[in-house]
């Protein structure tokens, strides 16, 4: 006699021989593979926007260096014997001509973690990783007390000086300049523009008086200017609220604002923008298209074996690889397509091509027909699942076959449908390889969305964090910086795609919700 | 359409045979039954045995628990099966050839009390005579009815409506001659009111067999023949219609 | 009472038909074959419907009868593999002639199925949905019409307070009225229901059972059921078809107590033949 199993009571049944185990047995590895994937990407990703200590290393050779350690590998010499180093992310770039340093672990003397050593963020050059001696204000010596909170309060100052300019020259200073480019010569723009350049030159000035003089581990000194710095922190002296408070700020920069530094530096904005925009671009095309194909297919083409080819073609082309249709955007669409389009409507402008090259419309155009199998196959196996009756019923009812289909058959298919929607981002935000012959840029930082008309810029070029991860990761010089960030890209590249299917999901629940009790008959 | 007596037997439902079957068995059981109650009845007078009329009497409860049990079994096959056209009509005859033969049940234990009377009376036995031939006659019609009922014997089932006239002929002449009797010796009218109601319970046994056989009219051909006069009765036609 | 006709078919199978006076109905079917991508379905049927009455098509599985009751409905255009002949007749109009428009005839024979299928949306738009493909109405007509039609489904108290809910809420019996009051909401002539309550619990059976029986003052009724004591219950005349031909049909109470043909009877008393 077999006992009642209860629901939640652990454990496999047995005497079933080993087929229960072997398949939960793959479900589970298949779980550990994604959580170690997921983990992996947290961890490397994630962990670069904490603070990491610095620390002051004495050498055996007396010589000193300030960094923040990152990890260590045991290598061997040429000669076999064994090697621990340690990698220090040292910064400083402009001075020791490298921001990296390899330490070999029985050559430090050595360790401490001074507080007053800062960490401090610039525009250019990286990262400086020294000690603060003095604030200077235009090039007087000021004797501030406490240093550390001086330079705090003169940094707040110029970086809303900085917000102030930045947003004074996108939001004025641009439109205006775009306006009489067009050739609208008016009096009062020209004047309301001389005056928004007067004011942007005050700011600058203002930005400029401070200045902090440093010292590196190498004992060099040298006078910083507060208006190229951009954060500054002193990771030793921080509490543990104070550093998840700065690591939750250095991710916010890096979500939303634009790359710096050859990508391997500042954040992925543009990108995330881009994936979004294209994948739901790519939606609005594949949709509509991929529905109407699967409806033909199903509702009104005579099934017969011409249907049947078609059908078998149309799931092949599933299997045809990404690159392929990549080539064939490139061929079709951008080439064909876009330079007619440019002979036509964007004359003036040639030789430079407007759509004649790779661009956002192009990048979504090809996904969408890479995704149309997906939608065509999904839609069709809904409509297949509605009962014949269905139809009939509808019919019998002096419906016409339009009617029908429009009134009864297509809201019935919609959770099907959009299950097709769902599978096609999935497959289109992570696509790369095709997107890198028809419109995507390693750096694009003008979003394809703006406030001019009209707002939408199909032509555009634009980033997408599939590339982005794989241009960070092989294209860049700094390959130790590119690192962490090719990690926190594919993380958040993953995220972008769970909250598109996610939302996906959520409207086809509601769909579905509306007409609950979905029978299963 | 026509059916026969195994009409009852081909159904997809072996348990619906067989029930069917069992009806059948026992409305016959019951109707030999009843057949023994008339004739021991009428050999109790004839031979003047007391005992014999004392049991053909006691007997009557039998045939009446008889016809329960096949009212029951009716019942339940009507309850569990719904039967239609020639089943339906099988399971109504049954039910009506029961009451009939419980009828006839008690006619015959009438008989067996008229016969004790007239034995106790110990009378001289006028109109024994007819007494003897009306009641082969209607044996002879109650198992005709019976085996046309078993059969499905619509010819069969004819004569015996046929042959009920002629016992109400019988009967009528029996009656005509008994009455002179009393007219003639007023001392034997008891004796002879006695004979009168058996020859009267014998009419009634014949009639009822004419019911039975009405019955395998309805059961074999679905036509309810019941208040049809046998002489306007065309049974060219019954026989023909299919 | 009507007159049967009996006769023989060319086959040597015999059929006994109850002549229905052209006066008295609505449907006639005249000499109809059907065959199914070559496949003999229907053979040579006639017979006459009476209106404002419940006729019963009952058989075994592939009988006919459903493919006869999608022929009256003409369901069957849509389906290149069928090819008939004979004629059916509307209240003395051919519904495959030239001027009949397929939808003006299905609003006129409605048709309900076995499976209760309400579309998805609400109750109300259910109903509402076979007034919406024709003329426009006021809110105000069209709300009336489709109060009548639940009320003549008998669907109507049930729903009142809930019109606007997801029909998939209500239940199995309940949905099946729907599509009865849905149909209704069109106000046909005649009604085919393919099996309409087999797919239902037995309560819920017999209420659709009360429904058609009231449901004949209005309109005429053609059933399809393979449940011959359903057939019984509701039907005043049944026919019945086996392999694609009428083998009897008769009023309802003639059949059941005492049918003319050996097939009809073993069919409806479930012996082997």
């Amino acid at each position: 006699m077999r006992r009642l199993r209860l629901p939640g009571r652990a454990g496999l049944p047995r005497g079933e021989g080993p087929w229960p185990w072997l398949a939960a047995g793959s479900l589970a590895l298949s779980l550990l593979m994604l959580a170690a994937l997921l983990l992996l990407l947290a961890g490397r990703g994630l962990g670069h926007f904490w603070p990491a200590p610095v620390e002051l290393v004495t050498l055996d050779d007396g010589r000193q260096l300030a960094g923040q350690p990152v990890r260590e590998e045991r290598r061997q010499t040429l000669q076999g014997s064994p090697l621990r180093e340690r990698l220090y992310r040292t910064g400083n770039r402009d001075l020791d001509g490298e921001a990296w340093r390899w330490v070999e672990v029985t050559s430090i003397a050595r360790r401490e973690r001074p507080d007053d050593w800062a960490v401090i963020e610039r525009q250019r050059w990286g990262e400086l990783i020294v000690r603060p001696l003095a604030l200077e204000e235009a090039g007087r010596r000021l004797a501030e007390a406490p240093l550390w909170a001086a330079f705090a309060a003169r940094l707040e100052r110029v970086l809303s000086l900085r917000a102030e300019r930045d947003a004074l020259r996108r939001e004025v200073i641009a439109p205006l300049a775009r306006r009489l480019a067009a050739g609208h010569d008016d009096a009062e723009a020209r004047a309301r523009l001389t005056e928004a350049q007067a004011r942007v030159g005050e700011l600058q000035a203002a930005m400029t008086r401070d200045a902090l003089v440093v010292e590196s581990a190498a004992g060099e000194r040298l006078t910083v200017p507060l208006e190229s710095m951009l954060a500054a922190w002193r990771p030793n002296a921080m509490s543990p609220p104070e550093k998840l408070a700065a690591w939750g700020a250095n991710l916010w920069h890096f979500l939303s604002e634009g790359p710096r530094a050859a990508n391997t530096a500042g954040g992925v904005w543009p990108a995330i923008f881009g994936t979004v925009l294209m994948v739901l671009l790519m939606s609005a095309l594949v949709t509509p298209f991929g529905v109407l194909a699967a409806v033909y297919l199903h509702e009104v083409a005579p099934q017969g074996r011409l249907t049947g080819w078609v059908r078998i073609a149309v799931r092949n082309l599933a299997g045809v690889p990404s690159i392929v249709y990549g080539v064939f955007g490139l061929g079709v669409f951008v080439y064909g397509i876009g330079g007619r389009l440019d002979d036509w409507l964007f004359a003036d402008s040639l030789p430079s091509p407007t759509f004649g090259t790779g661009g956002l419309l192009w990048a979504s155009l090809t996904l969408a027909l890479l995704t149309l199998p997906v939608v065509i196959v999904a839609t069709e196996e809904g409509l297949a699942r509605i009962p014949a009756q269905q139809r009939e019923a509808a019919l019998a009812l002096g419906a016409t076959r339009a009617e029908m289909l429009r009134r009864v058959i297509l809201p019935m298919a919609l959770p099907a449908m959009l299950t097709g929607v769902i599978l096609a981002i999935a497959r289109a935000a992570g696509e790369v390889a095709p997107l890198m012959l028809v419109g995507v840029a390693k750096l694009a930082p003008q979003v394809p969305v703006d406030g001019d008309f009209p707002y939408l810029h199909l032509e555009r070029k634009f980033m997408h964090l599939g590339y982005h991860v794989f241009d960070v990761g092989f294209h860049s010089g700094d390959v130790e910086a590119a690192l962490p960030l090719v990690y926190a890209t594919a993380l958040l590249l993953v995220g972008v795609i769970l909250v598109l299917n996610l939302t996906a999901i959520l409207l086809r629940h509601h769909l579905r919700a509306r007409h609950a009790a979905l029978r299963s008959r | 359409m026509d059916i026969t007596s195994d009409t009852h037997s081909q159904h997809i439902s072996r348990q619906f045979n067989q029930e069917l079957e069992e009806l059948k068995t026992h409305l016959m059981a019951m109707g030999g039954l009843v057949e023994q109650q008339i004739q021991e009845a009428v050999s109790a007078l004839l031979e003047g045995d007391s005992r014999l009329a004392e049991r053909v009497r006691d007997n009557d409860k039998a045939v009446n628990d008889m016809q329960l049990k096949i009212d029951d079994e009716c019942t339940r096959v009507l309850a569990r099966r719904q039967p239609a056209a020639s089943d339906l009509r099988l399971v109504l005859a049954v039910i009506r050839a029961t009451s009939d033969l419980e009828r006839i049940g008690d006619e015959a234990s009438k008989i067996a009390r008229n016969a004790l009377s007239l034995i106790e009376a110990n009378q001289g036995a006028k109109g024994v005579v007819e007494v003897r031939h009306i009641s082969e006659h209607v044996r002879k019609m109650l198992r005709d009815a019976l085996t046309a009922f078993a059969r499905f014997d619509i010819e069969l089932a004819l004569e015996v409506v046929h042959e009920d006239d002629s016992v109400d002929s019988e009967y009528a002449s029996a009656m005509r001659s008994l009455m002179t009797f009393m007219m003639e010796d007023p001392r034997a009218i008891s004796p002879v009111l006695n004979v009168m109601w058996i020859l009267r319970a014998l009419e009634r046994i014949g009639d009822h067999a004419n019911n039975l056989a009405e019955y395998v009219v309805y059961l074999v051909k679905g036509l309810d023949i019941r208040h049809v006069d046998p002489e306007e009765l065309d049974e060219a036609a019954i026989k023909r219609q299919d | 009472m009507s007159e049967t006709l009996f006769s023989q078919a060319a086959g040597g199978t015999r059929s006994a038909v109850i002549e229905i006076p052209a006066a008295r109905s609505c449907l006639e079917i005249d000499d109809l074959s059907l065959r199914y991508g070559g496949q003999p379905a229907l053979q040579g049927l006639s017979l006459r419907v009476p209106r404002h009455s419940v006729t019963a098509f009952i058989g075994p599985s592939g009988c006919g009868k459903s493919t006869l009751l999608r022929v009256l409905n003409r369901l069957h255009d849509l389906n290149d593999e069928v090819t008939q002949s004979g004629r059916v007749l509307l209240e003395g109009e051919d519904i495959h002639g030239p001027g009949v428009a397929v939808a003006q005839l299905r609003r006129r024979v409605g048709m309900v199925f076995q499976t209760p299928n309400p579309f998805p949306m609400s109750i109300y738009e259910n109903v509402a949905f076979g007034l919406r493909l024709q003329v426009p109405l006021k809110k105000r007509r069209r709300d009336e019409i489709i109060e009548w039609a639940l009320v003549s489904a008998a669907l109507w108290d049930e729903v009142k307070d809930r019109l606007h809910d997801s029909a998939w809420t209500l239940s199995g019996g309940q949905q099946q009225r729907l599509v009865i009051a849905r149909t209704l909401a069109v106000q046909p002539e005649v009604l085919l229901l393919d099996e309409p309550a087999s797919a239902l619990d037995p309560i819920s059976s017999l209420k659709i059972e009360e429904l058609i029986r009231n449901l004949k003052s209005r309109l005429s009724v053609i059933l399809v059921t393979h449940n011959m004591q359903q057939a019984a219950r509701v039907s005043d005349y049944t026919a019945f078809l086996e392999g694609g031909e009428l083998v009897e049909y008769a009023a309802t109470d003639d059949l059941f107590t005492n049918p003319r043909l050996t097939r009809t009877e073993d069919y409806i008393t479930g012996r082997m033949s």
